[in-house]
């Protein structure tokens, strides 16, 4: 009898079903509709814009959303794509096939990665044709101010969505590391938001124990650095300007921090996940 | 033996206490109990989803836990649930890949187990359309794609009407003509007496009992004969017959067709076939 070793053909065949499921998901389609609605009715909020210039703002809202909405689509879809497997028991007749538990969890991984890869390129595409359009409008208004030629530089918009999707594998992947152990899925979706939480505020946190110089603060501070990922290293720059964008060497090191973390996460689930009893 | 805490007290649940159990190949066999018997358990722990808390469970020889011993190993669950969005032909080729099966050799055994289980007609449907006897036979298919050696069907008709659950007793006849083993639980002990070649009883997590049907349920010294109807005269002079060669008669009824047959008379079986149940 021949042995099964790791088969990348049968994690994809589980990422491929995991998108499968996830797109007929309602709740996948409610925050992709609020989404868009956001990045397309930005021109409309641009009254709100505290003074910043309206191509800013309206990337600005664009990234929001596709933060706020990224953020509480990949929680949601990790914890009920994981727990409906265990509920519903199709787990069991998968693990009863000679599948791998790391190629059923990873598999798992990879297909709400491609579900918010297609999330990210779909908010990305929408935000980049409506800034083109705007922009157009601006120049035709103001030709003095574009004298130069278009002043959005759409290289740094497509880098703001690929940092916002590093951002959502590395939530999938601690999501996942949760309700590999978790037994309900409100635990896991409770955990995953709190995860989120921690990733974007940390930096502030430490900057704060570190003004007031509070030992124990520090040390937890430094702690919680050690644990988890630091969104503020993948947050998109404050700049849509063509000279602010990063050299191929940092996107290069942004993108090993981002995949090595949810690697790192992924990794652990599976050896959480493989003592489970399911 | 398998057990499951239970609290935060370290309390502990014994499942499955000393169960020592060999199942020979070519039979099938079935494993009989009440709820909370354990048999579910046993069969987690043969496919490596739960481990014994101690001792060893092996599939042909290679130890249930590692990944290549469930490549001989095909799984119905009891009620199976599958993924909705794929069709019956989707679903079964889906795990046939998950077992490896290239695309080639696919396609043909896809055909060929979908017909065995006789839901050719309603392959091409979506699984969330399927009855509970359907997913039952879709479910034994995508258990056959691979070509097992072992199937493990736990209660393969529960659920299921007499019509389904006849076509699925003659199915797994069928398998166990063709070779395979079958490993079998179900409550339904009249279905495993007249399907099982021999029985397993446990109770609490324990063997109680382990023989061939005839072993166990036979054994009464006793005969059944079936004649014309005798008025209550020819009951008393054969009784009298009986007790003047020191036999007794020990009991008189109507021998009937059965309910079950009846059923299967009026309702028929060629339904099945046609992808229905």
């Amino acid at each position: 009898m021949k042995g099964a070793p790791f088969s990348f053909l049968r994690l994809g065949l589980v990422a491929q079903n995991t998108l499968r499921e996830a797109v007929r998901q309602r709740l996948l389609h409610l925050f992709v509709g609020l989404a868009l609605a956001l990045v397309l009715g930005a021109r409309g909020l641009r009254d709100f814009n505290f003074g910043a210039p309206e191509l800013k703002f309206i990337a600005d809202c664009g990234f929001g959303a596709m933060t706020l909405f990224g953020s509480a689509l990949t929680i949601a879809a990790t914890a009920q794509l994981f727990f409906s497997e265990i509920e519903n028991r199709t787990a069991l007749t998968l693990l009863a096939k000679p599948v791998w538990r790391a190629e059923f969890l990873l598999g798992k991984l990879v297909g709400v990665a491609l579900l918010t890869g297609l999330f990210c390129a779909l908010l990305t595409g929408l935000l980049a044709a409506v800034l083109w359009v705007r922009e157009g409008e601006l120049m035709a208004l103001d030709p003095e101010g574009f004298r130069g030629g278009r002043a959005v530089s759409y290289a740094m918009v497509a880098l703001g969505g690929w940092l916002q999707w590093l951002r959502l594998v590395v939530l999938a992947a601690f999501t996942l590391l949760v309700a590999s152990f978790a037994r309900t899925q409100v635990f896991a979706v409770v955990c995953g938001f709190g995860v989120l939480v921690i990733c974007h505020l940390q930096h502030l946190a430490q900057e704060a124990y570190t003004r007031a110089g509070s030992t124990v603060g520090v040390a937890l501070g430094s702690f919680l650095g050690g644990m988890f990922p630091n969104f503020q290293v993948l947050s998109w720059a404050d700049s849509l300007a063509a000279a602010d964008l990063p050299s191929l060497g940092t996107w290069v090191r942004l993108t090993a921090y981002g995949l090595g973390w949810a690697l790192a996460a992924g990794l652990l689930a599976v050896l959480s996940f493989r003592r489970r009893e399911i | 033996m398998k057990d499951f805490p239970v609290g935060l007290r370290g309390v502990k649940l014994r499942a499955v206490d000393h169960l020592d159990l060999t199942v020979p190949a070519g039979v099938i066999y079935g494993l009989l109990g009440p709820n909370g018997s354990g048999k579910s358990t046993t069969i987690k722990a043969l496919l490596g989803l739960v481990a014994p808390s101690a001792g060893e469970c092996r599939i042909f020889g290679r130890p249930s836990g590692e990944v290549a011993a469930r490549r001989e190993v095909g799984y119905l669950p009891e009620a199976p649930y599958f993924y909705r969005h794929l069709t019956g032909r989707e679903l079964v080729g889906f795990y046939g890949r998950m077992c490896g099966l290239g695309r080639r050799e696919l396609a043909g055994r896809v055909e060929t187990v979908v017909a065995q289980v006789g839901m050719t007609g309603a392959a091409d449907r979506a699984v969330e359309t399927y009855s509970k006897g359907m997913l039952q036979r879709i479910g034994l298919a995508q258990a056959l794609v691979h070509d097992p050696r072992l199937l493990i069907l736990d209660e393969p008709t529960a659920g299921v009407d007499p019509v389904g659950s006849a076509a699925m007793a003659d199915l797994i006849r069928g398998l166990r003509d063709a070779g395979k083993t079958v490993l079998l639980t179900s409550h339904l002990l009249g279905q495993m007496e007249a399907l099982c070649d021999r029985v397993a009883i446990l109770d609490r997590g324990r063997l109680v009992a382990e023989g061939t049907v005839a072993e166990l349920a036979g054994g009464t010294g006793r005969q059944q004969l079936e004649v014309d109807r005798l008025d209550e005269a020819q009951v008393a002079e054969l009784r009298a017959w009986l007790a003047a060669r020191g036999r007794g008669l020990h009991g008189v009824a109507a021998a009937g067709r059965g309910l079950d047959a009846v059923f299967l008379e009026r309702v028929g079986r060629d339904r099945v076939g046609g992808g229905q149940a």
